[in-house]
């Protein structure tokens, strides 16, 4: 997948949030439309949330999904006992189940 | 009695509400807590995030630092800390049964005019994935001026229920 710029996520933000509307804050229990200045920001947190995802979402991915250290460990023992690449493998599958964008 | 906890504001979302926004932090208290109670958004994987207000509104500079251990139930507990971003956040929530976030802060210098914003957060929540995390740590927003509140969103979703208050702590 082509990584995207912040602009074009600013450009699908803006289609969301335009279609998403009205949007609703809640201030001390006063409840009311978005005023202009917090559809912009709602645009651009949104955006940047996109852009995280894309540039750190697969950090995120593999942390969840890498085995705890210690069957980590097994793994690495079972490996040396029994000459097997049981370790590589599932490293190597949660980085290929992740995969950095390129 | 000191350290009893009096309620300043407190605001229950029981429809799809972007933001949310507790104010009312002056000079009583020296210290402030809030109260996050069974949160649910409407959009699976969202990001809770949360920032300090000016004046009654969000401060979107990039001055929000944070570090928190994360306790996991499914594997080895992890750290996490960011610097120089536009907010603090918690782990994703999701849409099915029981995935919810709870989380308590404590806040410090909030009404300091030349001191740093301070908080400290406990979590618990079901994630999107549908495990326990819990997560504890402390955060900062790095400007040198007072802050008169929180506000709470969900990154690119609505918050469809929860309980929000916030307390001073009597002096």
């Amino acid at each position: 997948m082509a990584i995207k710029t912040i602009e074009q996520f600013r450009t699908e933000a803006t289609s969301e949030i335009e279609s998403a509307k009205p949007l609703y804050a809640q201030v001390n229990n006063e409840r009311r439309e978005f005023t202009d200045a917090e559809y912009d920001q709602a645009i651009e947190d949104l955006a940047q949330s996109k852009l995280d995802e894309q540039d750190n979402g697969y950090k995120r991915a593999r942390q969840e999904a890498y085995p705890s250290v210690g069957d980590q460990l097994d793994m690495l023992y079972w490996d040396k006992v029994n000459d097997t690449t049981t370790w590589k493998d599932a490293i190597a599958d949660v980085k290929s189940d992740n995969p950095k964008p390129s | 009695m000191a350290g009893s906890l009096i309620k300043i504001a407190e605001t229950t979302v029981s429809s799809a509400t972007a933001s949310v926004t507790l104010t009312g932090i002056d000079s009583t208290y020296d210290v402030y807590m809030v109260s996050l109670s069974n949160v649910v958004t409407d959009t699976d994987g969202a990001t809770p995030i949360f920032r300090v207000t000016k004046s009654g509104t969000a401060d979107i500079t990039a001055n929000y630092d944070y570090a928190v251990k994360q306790l996991r139930t499914d594997t080895t507990f992890g750290n996490n800390a960011e610097v120089n971003i536009t907010e603090w956040k918690s782990n994703d929530i999701g849409t099915n049964t029981g995935e919810v976030l709870n989380m308590i802060l404590y806040l410090f210098n909030f009404n300091s005019s030349s001191e740093y914003s301070f908080i400290t957060q406990e979590i618990s929540q079901i994630s999107s994935s549908g495990l326990h995390r819990a997560r504890q740590g402390g955060a900062v927003h790095t400007v040198a001026s007072a802050s008169d509140g929180m506000q709470f969103l969900i990154s690119g979703g609505n918050i469809a229920s929860g309980k929000f208050t916030l307390y001073g702590l009597k002096k």
